[in-house]
């Protein structure tokens, strides 16, 4: 045996698991794991450093509080939820490891979802590429009109933007304003078809949330509060998530 | 045959299609033909077919009345029906099946007769994987949270089945969590399965099956002990589904006001193990709780010793009596033979020229009658053949039919019923031997039953009456050992009227049972047993014989007589039947510094510990299973040691939340609802370690405790564990029953537990009529299986103790003494240990009370000494000539 044993016994010392399970209803079920391997053997993160669901779950359960709180593997974990789902206990892997993502000093976890989270955190637009609200509005616009024009077949087709009164609120993948306008329009078609009364907000349209992916708590309540307070204040009934 | 409907076949689970008119299964009981009328579209065709009129489309169901004294529910389950487990595929996938829909494909009446094939395709596999725990062990998705207690087995067998029928290499991988092999012998199949057979047994709960479209094969996507994701393809998928109680039960138990458990399983008391909530009314099998064959028929036989006991009183009434007339006289009389051919339906006049035969018959010697029959076997027809014995004066009987094996017993009556003494009568097997066998030569099928009738006809010539010898019984029961089996047994017997001697060499009564605290449920062992001896006591049918010895024995079923020495006297008590209940102890452990470390003891010992001084001062507890069970020495798992564990894990975190277990396992059996208190203790925190037979825990003196060294499966990396106490799930070791066992010639293992009749079937009987086996002493077992089984014991040898006497089989071996040159080759060839050399007459002796009749003496022995009567040499000699006759 190469590493060292893992040493137990004795007084029994509070380890991290043990805060995790007081936040979760259930305590997420975390002691009930059977070791029975479904989780480990449906997860696309396993096998990454050396890890997987089910291992993650035992170092936790054996309070190797260093080993989790330090792996990379917490940020390769993709939050999909295949693990809880077939899993006979429904343990929350997926809460255990974001808790263990928070346990993170900001400035050490991974590059692009801290910038990509920094970003929102920038203007009221939300957006992961920082893009500001009035940058949005001109995008939208300038697709639209190009539509308008060019395919008659949709020369009455919107993209309300602050629409008082819409039945949805749509949000928007950050991406595609910046990089691949067009992208937009079909979705747009689809409403107009449907004859669906939405909107976007100037605030809070961005659609994903990387600051939940980084596990900021605040950060990604104040992303979510923003998209929230803008479908209020426009009177929607349903806030549509695209992403 | 001829309905025109083709219907789905709910029977082989919609594998295959049947008529609408048609027979559930082959071994149905009554073997008859029903109308499913979902599907029957009343043409008509099979009223106009029927010969014998049984159809009538307007009967309807109808409602009756009945009046009892109790009543007994073995409802039973269903398999699990995994159609919402998305993941697995069922139902889109053609070559994932269930166990049940596989059961079925292995069946030789199943929709492929037997042939191992898949579904869609109809190939045979050449790999195939079994899930466990489907429906079972999982509260998330099926919200089932007990152990189906039977599947872990049955997958063992089919793929055990599986490697026999397929004509190449086939590899079965059973995907697994715990092999819950835990019954009697279980865990030797479970080893010639993996060491022997190369059954594949992966420790893993596989994620997702998926198909590869091109073949129809599936993908298993899996994680191996170290964590390394594995692929593999199998040409179909089977999943071990669990039991599960349907919604027709529960309604049942609404209506007749009993209690379920929240697994809709009848809530029972796990000391009055077959009583529901609600007095009168009992359960047994799977209704009361997961479980296999065994286990089912011990609790139908408790039930019925409780029910029996009920309605004590009332025992005899209601009962029509068979008169039979005197037995007429035929010595001396000429043969008078009568040939009765039989259709048997279409089977054998479908394929036999019956009337030719029946014409042929008569022409044979001594034969003065000779008749034909759509079904020999039906009612009328005996009255037939009886008012023919009477108008021919026939005094031989010869039937052309099928199997003596079944229907013998019954002709002899119709024989009886005339005043023929039933010996008189030989059967000839033209269908099982003929019909069913050459039904594609009539021709050749006609002249063989032909033959096969005179060979019947000339042995029935030969055939002399028999007396068969008749016992009284003695009502009195003999039950040894007085434990919580003993004392259950000896109350179910005198609460249905029967007197009982409980001998008991302790002085006290209790057996192990005294020294254990509580069941894992909380019941108060102590306080059970206190009430159960004082019952024990107060029961005048009762006579409790303790210090006692039993040194002497002799006699057979319904006469027996046994010496007790009790305070150095010799006591002989005659009695009628057996109950063996002589329990057994706790393994004493070699390993694991037990003995040498004061911090090492049994559970047994752990339990006592904590009612003394509690786990206030316990930080660290580490429990090892398996000590002295499922290796070299005693190959069997103990059973109850898994839930030992458990209980006192539950017990320790429940006086200090705060301390610590660990539980270094192989396989968990927390069979059945004990899985709640296994999911229980983890979610108190205790940590369950597995480890391989090969690479056990090593274990250390140390200044601050006992270290512990195992690998943990998970991590693959040693853990080292300093624990206050190291306790070592002993296993269960049959009591100490040489002396018994060779006074009175009981058959035990080589663990030393006395063997039953038959492990499936007969689980309470032993191999010698009369006596019968429960507790402990039958294999290691919980109390309330105890009790269950002592019930079961009761209500066994009360089938026996209520007759008043018993009529011997007249088939039995007889020495000629003065031929016999007491060579002793039959005393060693008879499998039942019958034929004994009396030392003062210097003769073989065969009790007739106790010979089975096997003939194998009379087969073995050099001088033709031996013979058995009603297959005497002469008699047989006879129809080996008749058959070589025409030749
Ligand atoms: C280590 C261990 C732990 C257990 N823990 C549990 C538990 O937690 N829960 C549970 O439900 N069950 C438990 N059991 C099982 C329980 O002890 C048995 O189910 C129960 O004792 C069986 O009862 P019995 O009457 O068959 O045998 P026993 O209790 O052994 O009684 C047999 C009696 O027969 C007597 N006897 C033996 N030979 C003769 C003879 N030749 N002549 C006359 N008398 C004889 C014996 O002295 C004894 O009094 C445990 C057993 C063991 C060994
Ligand atoms: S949620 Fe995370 S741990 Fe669970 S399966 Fe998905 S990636 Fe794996
Ligand atoms: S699926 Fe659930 S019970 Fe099984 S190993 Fe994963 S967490 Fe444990
Ligand atoms: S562990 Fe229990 S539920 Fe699972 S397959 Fe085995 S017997 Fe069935
Ligand atoms: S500890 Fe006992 S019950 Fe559990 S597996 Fe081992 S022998 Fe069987």
């Amino acid at each position: 045996m190469a590493e060292e044993a893992i040493k137990l016994g004795g007084k029994r010392k509070s380890i991290f698991m043990d805060k995790v399970k007081e936040l979760l209803p259930e305590g997420g079920n975390l002691n009930l794991c059977l070791t029975c391997g479904a989780c480990s053997s449906g997860c696309p993160a396993t096998g990454l450093e050396g890890m997987d669901p089910r291992k993650f779950l035992r170092m936790a359960a054996l309070g190797m509080d260093d080993e989790i709180m330090s792996t990379p593997w917490t940020w390769m974990c993709t939050m999909c939820q295949r693990c809880i789902y077939v899993c006979p206990m429904k343990i929350d892997i997926p809460q255990l490891v974001f808790n263990a993502r928070a346990t993170w000093p900001r400035e050490k976890r991974p590059k692009g979802i801290l910038g990509s989270c920094d970003m929102a955190l920038r203007n009221e637009s939300r957006s992961a590429m920082g893009t500001s609200p009035e940058d949005f509005d001109f995008v939208v616009g300038d697709v639209l009109e190009e539509y308008q024009e060019s395919q008659p077949e949709f020369a009455e087709m919107e993209a309300p933007i602050d629409k008082q009164g819409a039945e949805f609120f749509l949000n928007q993948n950050s991406r595609e304003p910046v990089t691949e306008p067009d992208e937009m329009v079909p979705l747009w078609k689809i409403l107009h078809l449907a004859g669906v009364n939405w909107t976007y907000g100037s605030k809070g349209w961005g659609g994903e949330n990387y600051c939940m992916f980084l596990a900021d708590n605040d950060a990604w309540e104040t992303l979510t509060r923003t998209t929230i307070n803008q479908a209020d204040a426009l009177g929607c009934e349903t806030y549509l998530n695209t992403e | 045959m001829h309905c025109p409907v083709t219907a789905v076949n709910q029977y082989n689970l919609n594998l295959d299609d049947r008529r609408a008119a048609y027979i559930e299964y082959p071994q149905a009981v009554p073997l008859a033909f029903a109308i499913d009328t979902d599907t029957c579209i009343g043409c008509g065709l099979c009223e106009n077919m029927c010969i014998a009129k049984a159809v009538d489309y307007a009967d309807k169901e109808r409602e009756t009345k009945v009046q009892v004294g109790s009543v007994i529910l073995s409802s039973g389950s269903q398999g699990f029906d995994p159609s919402g487990l998305d993941f697995l595929g069922y139902g889109k996938y053609p070559n994932v099946v269930t166990s049940e829909e596989y059961e079925r494909i292995l069946s030789a009446s199943g929709p492929y007769f037997g042939h191992l094939m898949r579904p869609l395709d109809r190939e045979e596999p050449k790999s195939v994987a079994w899930l466990q725990c489907v429906g079972s062990r999982d509260a998330n998705r099926s919200g089932n949270g007990y152990c189906s207690s039977v599947c872990c087995m049955y997958a063992i067998k089919e793929a055990m089945i599986s490697k026999e029928h397929a004509h190449s290499e086939l590899d079965c991988a059973i995907f697994n969590m715990d092999m819950r092999t835990f019954g009697k012998d279980y865990e030797k199949y479970y080893n010639r399965a993996r060491y022997k057979d190369g059954v594949r047994f992966v420790k893993a709960r596989v994620h997702t099956i998926t198909e590869v479209p091109e073949t129809g094969d599936l993908t298993v996507k899996y994680t191996d002990e170290t964590g390394a994701m594995q692929e593999e393809i199998f040409s179909m998928v089977v999943l071990s589904v669990g039991l599960k109680i349907p919604e027709t039960s529960v309604e049942l138990a609404k209506r007749l006001g009993i209690e379920l458990n929240q697994y809709n399983f009848v809530e029972t008391d796990p000391l009055r193990p077959v009583e529901s909530s609600r007095p009168g009314v009992y359960t047994c099998g799977v209704f009361q709780g997961p479980k296999d064959i065994p286990g089912s028929i011990t609790e139908a036989s408790a039930a019925a010793c409780l029910a029996g006991a009920d309605i004590a009183e009332a025992r005899g009434k209601d009962i029509e009596k068979v008169e039979v007339p005197e037995e007429v006289d035929v010595a001396g009389q000429e043969p008078r033979i009568g040939v009765f051919v039989c259709n048997c339906g279409i089977n054998i006049g479908g394929i036999v020229d019956v009337p030719d035969v029946q014409e042929y018959s008569g022409t044979l010697p001594y034969v003065v009658f000779t008749d034909s029959n759509l079904f020999t076997c039906s009612q009328d027809t005996q009255d037939k053949i009886k008012e023919m014995i009477i108008e021919h004066q026939l005094n031989r009987l010869v039937v052309a039919s099928c199997s003596p094996k079944t229907h013998e017993p019954m002709f002899m009556e119709t024989l009886e019923a005339c005043g023929i003494n039933k010996y008189l009568f030989e059967m000839a097997n033209i269908r099982n031997q003929n019909s069913w066998i050459h039904s594609n030569n009539p021709d050749i099928a006609t002249a063989k039953a032909k033959e096969l009738v005179r060979m019947a006809v000339a042995r029935a010539a030969t055939l002399r009456p028999l007396n068969e010898k008749v016992v009284y019984i003695n009502k009195r029961a003999l039950v040894i050992g007085g434990g919580i089996a003993g004392m259950n047994a000896s109350l179910g017997l005198a609460r249905q009227g029967f007197n009982v001697v409980m001998v008991e060499k302790e002085a006290e009564l209790g057996g192990f049972s005294r020294k254990l605290h509580h069941t894992i449920e909380g019941k108060d062992i102590q306080a059970y047993l206190k009430a159960l001896i004082s019952d024990v006591t107060a029961e005048d049918k009762i006579r409790v014989l303790t210090e006692a010895q039993i040194v002497g024995f002799e006699g057979f079923k319904g006469s027996f007589a046994t010496q007790v020495l009790v305070n150095g006297e010799r006591e002989k008590i005659e009695h009628g039947i057996i109950i063996v209940a002589t329990g057994g102890d706790e393994y004493k452990p070699k390993e694991f510094l037990y003995g040498e470390d004061a911090r090492v003891m049994t559970q047994v010992e752990l339990t006592d510990r904590l009612e003394e001084k509690g786990a206030g001062d316990l930080s660290t507890v580490v429990m090892v299973q398996c000590v002295g069970s499922r290796n070299e020495e005693n190959e069997n798992c103990s059973r109850i040691c898994c839930q030992s564990a458990i209980k006192n894990a539950l017990h320790i975190k429940k006086l200090n939340p705060d301390a610590q277990v660990f539980v270094l396992y192989r396989d968990i059996r927390s069979y059945g609802m004990l899985e709640d208190y296994y999911t229980e203790a983890r979610r108190q925190g205790v940590i369950f370690i597995r480890f391989d037979k090969d690479a056990p825990p090593e274990v250390e003196s140390g200044s601050d405790g006992v270290v512990v060294t195992v690998k943990d499966h998970i991590l693959q990396q040693n853990v080292e564990i300093t624990a206050d106490i190291l306790t070592l799930s002993a296993g269960m070791t049959a009591a100490d029953t040489d002396d018994l066992s060779g006074v009175m010639k009981l058959n035990r293992n080589p663990e030393g537990f006395f063997i039953e009749a038959h492990v499936k079937l007969r689980p309470v009987d032993m191999p010698s009529d009369g006596i019968f086996l429960c507790g402990a002493a039958h294999g290691p077992k919980l109390i309330s299986e105890s009790i269950a089984q002592a019930q079961a014991a009761a209500a066994r040898a009360v089938t026996f103790l209520a007759k008043e006497a018993i009529r011997l089989s007249a088939i039995t071996a007889k020495v000629d003494v003065d031929h016999c040159v007491k060579c002793l080759t039959c005393v060693r060839s008879c499998p039942f240990d019958v034929p004994t050399f009396n030392e003062e007459e210097k003769v073989i002796e065969i009790n007739e009370a106790i010979c089975h009749g096997c003939g194998v003496c009379a087969g073995v022995c050099p001088r033709q000494a031996i013979q058995l009567s009603f297959y005497e040499d002469d008699q047989l000699i006879a129809k080996i000539d008749a058959l070589l006759e025409a030749a």
